[in-house]
């Protein structure tokens, strides 16, 4: 009889941007995301729960919990059995304490026709979550007695995670020069009255991708660009309303790396981009703002400046000095460079996780796919949006009374022409 | 299917007001679907806090623990002073100021300000007792501490509700009252009358300061030039 070896302790160390976001999570502030899909009938909780538990070995770094050692942060595999279907509420991604020991770092929730999974974001990014989320709709279908292929995302749940699935992209890409870090100006920031601790106000605009594609060209650029024009110009016309002290406009752009360096990795491989533009510089008329925007951002993606930003970020995390300060003092100092290098420079995050492609036979019982960015870091507004089909979702999160931002964008597609349908989960005021 | 008349976007069945101008939804044709479910659950979820209590508590014990071993050693060592009220004034000063608003996050700003005064004429009144020194702390500390304690609460309810400019007016009004009374109460406990000196150039130049900023307050020509200049 074979004597049973002693497993080795397995433990992931944190990637770049996994380090960051569990430095800044703490009881006032916690980065998780929701990814939904609005199905054409009722979710059946008992077989999206075979499904998960058929999904969930396939993805282990979504199985894990954050450990505080000493001088970092790090995931040990989550041993207990779960996660389990939740019923989902209005004032949705609730704050994780990331160490805690009842705390689970994946939420999956159902509401009538609803499946949403709440990430936290030092486990993965936007496109990460997309994979696990896309083969856990893929097996739920299946359990419905669909035949799904896999494909277009969806991972082949009968074999064990590979490698590469759970690797650090950044620091396999890390290497060469270090671009230097440049001090960016401050940004305007909308701001109004917070709402009480949690309160999460989401307000969806639903619009066709064939309409917002046709509008947007018209403009000369893409759906991402247009829409990101769009926010930059709401957010100038907002400013100018207020008649305070004029500062840039700008928006953190987080962009997927898979489309430049390839990996497998369904872990957060991800950099930001800004465009920006400065109302003091002039008065800019939408198209010129748009023009601003496209350039900047095709700008912003060149390869050797990525590489180099990603360097320097991996850099900062092998500093040998570093390396030996305590978690206890790291983590204030962390908190104060992500205010000064992540949220001052940036009036806005605006997401675009890209489009979501399925299947035939999955595609079509999936009405539309909708992405919320959580809550905000600072009383502000965020922005998060996807597409499926010909449904493109926008979703702002607030933890504001307020709702300028959302109305004034909305109404601006609205007077280019678009037709938009608004959802909100907030409630009414009667 | 109804639309905002002011935003010109398509609403769901389910809602009442536009949730983008909270406009409500009067369609007499239509009456507004109660029946379907709405978009986003209507139940909402408490959010239990991870909260700080735990560092707080585990600051209180430390506090206490170091209180409680002064006191001891307080028996043996120098038994004929009372050294450790000291240390044991020192730490509940501290407790007050700065671990109480960690367990009581949304104390009110004037109970957090008499609490704080509170715990500085506790700790006076305890040093007071190892130098017997009534008379003092009768007749100097305890005037001053309570009339500080009222010049800071009234400038902390002040401050909060008025533009920068007038903040910055009232509080240097308070660093002249409270230049005004330590004078005065020293005076009345060194000599029995109030010669004011010293106090009385401060609240000069205060004053002339506070002149010229109510100035700049009330010129609407000279206030654009003053937020221009400092960027308020
Ligand atoms: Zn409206």
């Amino acid at each position: 009889m074979a004597k049973k070896k002693a497993q080795p302790e397995t433990w992931y160390p944190m990637d770049n941007a996994g380090v960051l976001y569990a430095a800044i999570s703490g009881d006032d502030y916690s980065p998780v995301y929701r990814i939904s899909a609005v199905l054409d009938k009722a979710v059946d909780a008992a077989a999206l729960q075979r499904a998960l538990e058929k999904n969930i070995p396939r993805f282990p770094t979504f199985h894990v919990r954050l450990r505080k050692g000493a001088f970092w942060y790090y995931f040990v595999p989550d041993d207990r059995p779960g996660p389990f279907v939740q019923e989902d509420v209005c004032n949705f991604c609730q704050p994780m304490d990331p160490c805690g020991e009842a705390t689970r770092l994946l939420r999956v929730c159902r509401y009538e026709n609803r499946v949403s999974i709440e990430c936290f974001h030092a486990l993965s990014d936007g496109g990460g979550a997309m994979v696990f989320f896309k083969t856990l709709l893929a097996c739920y279908f299946r359990e419905l007695g669909e035949d799904i292929p896999d494909g277009d995302g969806i991972l082949d749940v009968t074999e064990p995670p590979r490698s590469g699935e759970t690797e650090d992209a950044y620091r396999r890409y890390a290497g060469g020069r270090a671009a230097p870090r440049t001090w960016k100006q401050t940004a305007y920031h909308p701001t109004g009255t917070p709402e009480p601790f949690y309160t999460l106000n989401v307000t969806q605009g639903l619009l066709s991708v064939a309409q917002v594609k046709q509008v947007a060209k018209a403009n000369g650029g893409s759906i991402t660009e247009y829409l990101s024009a769009a926010l930059i110009w709401t957010l100038m016309e907002l400013q100018r309303r207020e008649g305070r002290k004029e500062r840039p406009v700008s928006l953190a752009i987080p962009i997927d790396l898979r489309r430049f360096f390839p990996t497998e990795t369904v872990r957060n491989f991800i950099l930001t981009a800004r465009p920006c533009i400065d109302p003091r510089l002039g008065d800019y008329t939408f198209p010129e703002v748009m023009e601003q925007v496209r350039y900047q951002l095709r700008l912003e993606l060149s390869r050797p400046l990525m590489k180099g930003s990603i360097t320097g970020n991996v850099n900062f995390q092998k500093n040998p000095i570093l390396k030996a300060v305590p978690c206890v003092l790291k983590d204030p100092v962390m908190k104060l460079s992500y205010r000064l290098a992540a949220i001052r420079p940036f009036s806005m995050t605006y997401t675009n996780p890209g489009i979501f492609k399925a299947p035939a036979p999955m595609a079509r019982h999936i009405q539309r796919v909708e992405a919320v960015l959580g809550q905000p870091y600072g009383d502000t507004v965020n922005c998060a949006s996807v597409s499926c089909g010909d449904a493109l979702s926008i979703s702002f999160a607030s933890n504001l009374k307020e709702r300028d931002v959302e109305r004034e964008f909305f109404r601006f597609l609205v007077r280019e022409g678009l037709h938009v349908t608004v959802l909100s989960n907030r409630s009414d005021p009667s | 299917m109804s639309y905002c008349v002011h935003c010109g976007v398509e609403l769901d069945d389910t809602a009442a007001v536009c949730p983008l101008c909270a406009t409500p939804v009067h369609d007499p044709k239509t009456p507004r679907d109660t029946v379907s479910p709405t978009p986003y659950p209507t139940r909402s979820s408490t959010v239990e806090l991870p909260g700080k209590g735990e560092l707080g508590l585990l600051v209180t014990v430390i506090l206490c623990a170091v209180a409680a071993v002064c006191g001891v050693l307080n028996v043996f060592l120098k038994p004929g002073r009372l050294w450790s009220l000291y240390v044991i004034g020192a730490l509940l000063t501290v407790w007050f100021w700065l671990i109480l608003p960690i367990f009581l996050p949304k104390l009110h700003r004037a109970v957090k300000v008499l609490l704080d005064g509170a715990a500085v004429a506790l700790y006076l009144f305890l040093i007071s007792v190892d130098l017997s020194g009534r008379t003092w702390y009768v007749g100097l500390a305890l005037p001053i501490v309570l009339a500080e304690t009222a010049i800071v609460l009234a400038v902390a309810l002040w401050l909060p509700r008025h533009s920068i400019l007038t903040s910055i007016t009232v509080l240097i009004g308070g660093v002249a009252a409270s230049c005004l009374c330590i004078e005065l109460f020293v005076d009345r406990f060194l000599t029995g009358r109030w010669q004011p000196l010293w106090s009385l150039v401060v609240t000069a130049a205060c004053a002339a300061i506070m002149a010229v900023l109510i100035v700049v307050r009330r010129v609407p020509g000279l206030r654009a030039w003053a937020r221009r200049q400092f960027h308020l």
